[in-house]
């Protein structure tokens, strides 16, 4: 009795655990597929998209200060201001040409979440900013900083001295930023969409500012 | 025989013990500046407000918006120090600069027409505000009088070089090189600023280290530290408060032998002041 209860624990064991296995691989290939399906992108190319970017000029015509679709908006831009980066936009993933679609066509240029995700508006957030980096699609706006570690690892190097240009900064549910090199004082270079800027900036940095946040490395990157 | 060869082990013990306190006293002799003082500035939400937020106004107290997911608060995030130690913070969201006394009282508003990230006031010269959306620097007089044309940028950056995770250099008021030594236990270098040189060409430096372990995240220390011109250290202050709700761009300020900081929180901008002298 006793050995046939032992003997059916052991193939329920061992069906289990095939089971797990299984399961493993299947989770593992799904995410093979997806780094797979990810297009790759030199560390180079991210840099250039970036600055691109932030040295964005052009101008704000009277039709680009109004949302149509809030009444509570309100632009950062006067009427002919002429400006260099693609405004703040939260909850937008546009890049140069299509803002410049969207600013010809009379949306708002720019907003922040005050107003809510407006489809009336045109501009990039933090985290469309950096998905667009790393030459992703942004339609939809797929990746937030909650989900960009599906597609990018935290490094296990040095992150003080051996990041790469091109990896990022994130704070989940908060910000996320492009680094983009090391000064020779150890404070960092940096682009993003920042909503205080109103814009995509590139700027120097220190680390204080970036206490809590992750270093992220794009799984498609081409090293 | 026992007894001699424990009492011999004894003294050597205590003699390592004395020599490794010795070594760590030499690194930490330096005078250790506490805060000194904390200016505390109202700060109010926008984000019940229904309607836009009203531009200028004389009200003492500073405006933020919380942000959301994926964005971060805004709100004050630049700021300098005069002489007296009376106060320059911007107010972005109501495209003002806001001055207020070294006590934090109120003093009176400017009306810049814009949202300011920076502020720094210039040696015996005009005040530069830095425009947020343009990054252009519009000179005020010290009573906030707008001045001639915005130019690209206020003052020159100073020198400063990490060498090793334990050295670095700056450069001094005569061009020559103070080199800065870091030997903490457990810590390393990470970076350092030169943040400024004063009349007397005493240099002021911020270190930030880190512990080198395995964390979850970015954590790092800082401090400031002052060196005399011919580059000896002569104090430095207790490790700077980190967690801002509000990330500043101008995060410090060295005026007349004291050291400023720009720390928001949810309910209040808090100045802290170290005073070196």
């Amino acid at each position: 009795m006793q050995n046939s209860t032992l003997s059916a624990r052991f193939w329920l064991s061992l069906g289990l655990f095939f089971l797990c296995l299984s399961g493993m691989r299947h989770a593992l290939s799904q995410n093979t597929s997806t780094i797979a399906r990810l297009p790759q992108t030199t560390r180079a190319e991210a840099v250039e998209r970036a600055k691109r970017l932030a040295a964005h000029p052009w101008v704000c015509g009277s039709s680009n200060l109004h949302a149509s679709c809030s009444r509570a908006y309100k632009s950062d831009w006067t009427s002919g201001q002429h400006i260099t980066g693609i405004p703040y936009n939260w909850g937008g993933g546009d890049g140069p040409d299509l803002f410049d679609q969207k600013l010809a066509k009379g949306l708002a240029a720019g907003a922040h979440s005050r107003y809510g995700v407006l489809s009336c508006t045109a501009g990039i957030d933090c985290s469309g900013f950096v998905t667009y980096c790393w030459g992703l699609s942004t339609a939809g706006h797929p990746y937030s900083t909650s989900n960009l570690r599906a597609i990018a690892g935290k490094p296990k190097y040095n992150w003080f001295t051996d990041m790469k240009p091109g990896d990022a900064l994130n704070k989940a549910g908060s910000h996320v930023v492009l680094f983009t090199g090391y000064n020779s004082d150890g404070t960092i270079n940096v682009c993003e969409a920042s909503g205080s800027a109103a814009r995509v900036i590139c700027h120097k940095t220190t680390w204080s500012r970036y206490k809590g946040y992750i270093p992220l490395q794009y799984k498609g990157i081409d090293d | 025989m026992t007894q001699l060869s424990g009492f011999a082990l004894l003294l050597l013990a205590t003699a390592f013990l004395v020599e490794t306190e010795a070594v760590g006293r030499s690194e930490v002799s330096v005078r250790v500046v506490p805060v000194a003082q904390v200016i505390r500035i109202p700060l109010a939400s926008l984000a019940d407000e229904k309607t836009p937020p009203v531009t200028g106004g004389d009200s003492p107290v500073l405006s933020y918006y919380p942000g959301a997911a994926d964005e971060l608060p805004e709100g004050p995030d630049g700021f300098d120090a005069f002489d007296d130690g009376s106060l320059l913070i911007s107010d972005p969201l109501r495209d003002r600069v806001v001055a207020y006394d070294s006590q934090g009282k109120f003093r009176q508003s400017w009306n810049v027409g814009f949202a300011a990230d920076s502020i720094e006031i210039l040696s015996d010269g005009p005040v530069m505000v830095r425009e947020a959306g343009t990054g252009l620097f519009h000179p005020f007089s010290r009573e906030g009088k707008p001045m001639q044309d915005k130019v690209a940028s206020a003052a020159t950056s100073l020198e400063a070089q990490r060498l090793t995770p334990n050295s670095g250099s700056v450069t001094n008021g005569k061009g020559n090189q103070i080199p800065v030594r870091f030997n903490q236990p457990g810590r390393t270098l990470v970076s350092l600023e030169n943040l400024a040189i004063d009349r007397s060409g005493q240099v002021y430096v911020a270190l930030e280290s880190t512990t080198g372990q395995a964390t979850d995240s970015i954590d790092v220390a800082k401090t400031v530290r002052k060196y005399s011109a011919d580059g000896s250290l002569l104090c430095e202050t207790a490790n700077l408060p980190l967690d801002y709700f509000i990330p500043p761009v101008d995060e410090l300020r060295v005026h007349q032998g004291k050291v400023y900081q720009l720390m928001t929180t949810s309910k209040e901008v808090q100045i802290n002041v170290w005073n070196t002298n």
